[in-house]
């Protein structure tokens, strides 16, 4: 299955019998119209942006855990077993897209982001994107161009910050126990 | 032609003593009503002895439930409405949607900030004496979820009576708990907003 | 049966509202303003299915706008699964969908399999095609008991949930706990199934079609129902595609499309089973999908039963131990087993760096997870696709032209869970 005419197309990954298609973020709403049109992509799965900020951070994992420490109750700090591959920029927004006929196919289209620029919304393309780009905006603060109605949809209307980011906390309270001094 | 009783301003018979105020009351010069001398020998016939009593009785066996199902606790509160456990033989199978009907919110899932508003704004508008059972780990404590959306538990906003644990509590867990509402109010224990001193 | 036929269309071109398509906006041509009256359904109402709440603008009985505001059970799911162990992970996706919880949990533990890349035994895939489709079973269930008490049909409450009860037996008697039974591991199932789960699990073969029978000779004619279900809600093929739809939607208006069939995942293809369609649309469409749904999944449900009674005795997980936790009984004599057993259980296996999207066909539709692994024992970004949360993108498209009581039975058919709408 070519996919070498998608306009803006970057790179394709294959991986764990999945094809993702890495596109031009500026050229997005071009490559979706093309899938849906030429390629018969026809219903859209999913919408979900995914931070990268801090990925490998970790550091990879020495004799006993890594250069930072290691610490038997915090699950993680014995590092990763091999760096794993840098990403281009902080958040990738990523199109699950599955065309719905008797040949069915899987395909990922993915558009990567620095932190404040902005992408084209594809409502126009398939109105289910809607809410997947409102949630979008409320969990990472992803502006989508040309959305009607870019709300907070999960987060009350005056929340402030945007929660799966990964520089902000988890909250919740600490754990009290009783006969605690 | 008015009867000519002289009745003192302050019946000290025991239904006033509780606060009930009869026409009699309002009225000196108006005899009892039928309804207040049937009442009269309804003591004797039952073998109550306070009206307290009587009235914790009545309130515990025929209290009224709210539908504040919220999430997987819901699914197992709907379960003690159906035949196999079966709430009705406590007097609870009339859920009641509105709460200016209910007398028990039970609230059953996890609660998010968002949801914390409407929460409290039922809890306001039910009428006393009014109950709460925190269903569930999250109800009572957040549960299994220490975030940043989760209030971690109810009895933050809401004053509890009973907490049920489990996630979600079987049925017979529910019951047990509702059971033990009801052997509170008999015993003669005041509602948690009372023990609290909430604001009204 | 191809997947999309071109039958008699539903209505004519796209009822997708404009310009935002998950809202009904007040015509301001066809009406003055103090003749519409604005509404608040829920977050706490009877028929909302959970913290549901829709602002509802009404001329008379008509509904001239409606929106949805969701969020009110937003529990954070995924950013409280960035900080958990991919063992202790799989707790949470279960309590997402809470009616049907043991497909959400299959659908994580899926994708940690294929980022893994470890082989499971055929009777881990067997028992947990069983167990999805008891799960479905259950799911249609509570949909038919709450839908129909809704719409007026209070004793089918009472039905449904009597053999509701009866399938959580088997889950409980295979699982240790009625609901969120956390049964499935990378890498298999948490233990052997227990001997007398077949026994009872052929019982309830046996009773569940009659029980079915029952519930459609309830509802099937009853001239209300019929008022109150045929022609309500309707909803075309290309726009229930073009709105996402998945499950009993999609394929009660005509489009034969079931992830089960058309990209099978466990051993669906080795399982002989219809998948039911209907080109109306409606409510009633809808109604009659789930009802043979519920069929069809005892049908599979005895064949599993029949192929797993020839499996006794064989291994329930897979032998990676790096992953599976060792039997308890080499614990007393091998090193390597305690070691691994201390490990997997304080730190937590890790997981090879990837990205994966693993979609099964839950009650409700494309129940999909996307996550993304750094190659360390936390997962780095974790994704539930709900379907609920795109059905009831479409509730603006099903309520065009409708009475405030149909606003009801579409609420009702189109089956959203809040749980998995927030997450």
């Amino acid at each position: 299955m070519g996919y070498e005419a998608v306009p803006g197309l970057v790179e394709t990954v294959a991986g764990h019998g999945e094809t993702t298609l890495v596109v031009d973020a500026a050229r997005i709403v071009e490559a979706c119209t093309h899938l849906r049109d030429e390629q018969g992509f026809n219903f859209l799965s999913d919408l979900t942006p995914t931070d990268y900020l801090g990925w490998g951070g970790r550091g990879v994992s020495g004799y006993i855990g890594t250069r930072a420490g290691r610490d038997l109750h915090a699950p993680g700090t014995q590092g990763l077993a091999r760096v794993p591959v840098p990403k281009p920029k902080r958040f990738a927004v990523n199109y699950h897209l599955l065309r719905l006929a008797d040949d069915p196919v899987r395909v990922r289209v993915q558009a990567w982001l620095d932190d404040g620029e902005e992408i084209d919304t594809v409502v126009p393309v398939w109105p289910t994107a809607d809410w997947f780009e409102r949630e979008a905006w409320d969990m990472f603060g992803i502006v989508f161009r040309g959305h009607p109605n870019l709300a907070r949809i999960l987060m009350e209307d005056d929340w402030e910050g945007h929660p799966l980011r990964k520089d902000y906390p988890i909250g919740g309270e600490p754990v009290r126990f009783s006969g605690e001094e | 032609m008015a009867l000519a009783r002289k009745l003192p301003l302050i019946s000290d018979r025991p239904l006033a003593k509780a606060g009930l105020s009869s026409e009699r009351v309002l009225m000196p010069n108006k005899g009892p009503g039928v309804f207040e001398e049937e009442i009269d020998g309804i003591e004797d016939a039952l073998g109550i002895t306070t009206v307290e009593k009587a009235v914790a009785w009545a309130q515990a066996n025929s209290m009224w439930p709210d539908t504040f199902g919220l999430a997987c606790c819901a699914i197992e509160m709907m379960s003690i409405v159906s035949s196999r456990y079966d709430i009705s033989r406590f007097g609870m199978e009339r859920f009641s949607s509105s709460p200016r009907q209910a007398d028990l919110l039970i609230v059953s899932g996890r609660v998010t900030h968002k949801m914390a508003g409407p929460l409290r704004q039922v809890y306001d508008q039910m009428l006393e004496p009014k109950w709460v059972i925190a269903m569930g780990a999250c109800a009572s404590s957040g549960g299994m979820f220490n975030n940043y959306t989760v209030l971690q538990g109810v009895d933050k906003i809401v004053p509890v009576d009973v907490h049920v644990p489990g996630c979600p509590p079987r049925p017979e867990a529910l019951m047990e708990g509702i059971v033990r509402l009801h052997e509170k109010i008999k015993a003669g224990v005041p509602p948690a907003y009372q023990i609290r001193g909430v604001d009204q | 049966m191809s997947v999309v036929e071109s039958t008699t269309k539903i209505y004519e071109g796209s009822r997708i509202p404009s310009p935002i398509p998950t809202v009904l906006q007040v015509d301001p041509a066809k009406h003055a303003l103090d003749d519409i009256l604005t509404i608040n359904f829920g977050p706490n109402h009877p028929s909302t299915h959970g913290v549901l709440r829709l602002v509802v603008d009404l001329d008379g009985e008509h509904v001239a706008g409606i929106a949805a505001v969701i969020g009110y059970l937003h529990t954070g799911f995924e950013k409280t699964m960035e900080q958990k162990t991919w063992w202790k992970c799989i707790t949470y996706p279960e309590r997402i969908d809470y009616v049907s919880f043991q497909v959400n949990e299959l659908a994580f533990v899926l994708a940690i399999e294929k980022l893994l890349a470890i082989e499971v035994p055929q009777k881990a895939t067997w028992m947990r095609m069983l167990l999805s489709e008891l799960t479905r079973v259950h799911s249609h269930l509570v949909w038919l008991g709450t839908s129909a008490l809704e719409l007026g049909a209070i004793s089918m409450f009472w039905y449904t949930f009597d053999d509701r009860d009866a399938t959580l037996d088997l889950f409980e008697m295979v699982c240790g706990t009625r609901m969120h039974t956390r049964y499935f591991q990378a890498g298999g199932l948490a233990e052997d199934i227990p001997e007398g789960f077949f026994d009872q699990a052929r019982e309830w073969c046996k009773k569940m079609p009659k029980a079915i029978d029952e519930y459609e000779a309830i509802l099937d004619r009853n001239a209300i129902w019929l008022k109150r279900t045929k022609g309500i809600g309707l909803l075309s093929a290309d726009d229930a595609i073009a709105l996402g739809q998945s499950g009993p939607v999609l394929r009660a208006s005509g489009v034969n499309w079931d992830l089960r069939k058309n990209m099978p995942y466990l051993a669906y293809d080795e399982v002989s089973f219809d998948v039911p369609v209907y080109p109306e649309g409606d409510v009633y469409a809808r109604y009659k999908v789930h009802m043979n749904e519920m069929r069809e999944s005892v049908r599979i449900v005895s064949q599993c039963l029949d192929r797993l009674a020839e499996m006794r005795g064989e291994p329930w997980i897979a032998d990676d131990r790096k992953v599976v936790l060792p039997p308890r009984h080499e614990l007393h004599t091998s090193m390597e087993s305690l070691i691994h057993h201390f490990k997997i259980v304080t730190e937590g296996y890790v997981v090879p760096e990837g990205e994966v999207y693993s979609c099964v066909e839950s009650p409700r539709g494309e129940f999909g997870v996307y996550v993304v692994s750094d190659g360390g024992p936390k997962p780095w970004r974790v994704k539930f696709r709900a379907p609920s949360f795109v059905a009831l993108q479409a509730t603006a498209t099903c309520m065009t032209d409708a009475a405030i009581a149909d606003m009801i039975a579409v609420v009702g058919s189109l089956d959203g869970v809040m749980g998995e709408v927030d997450r």
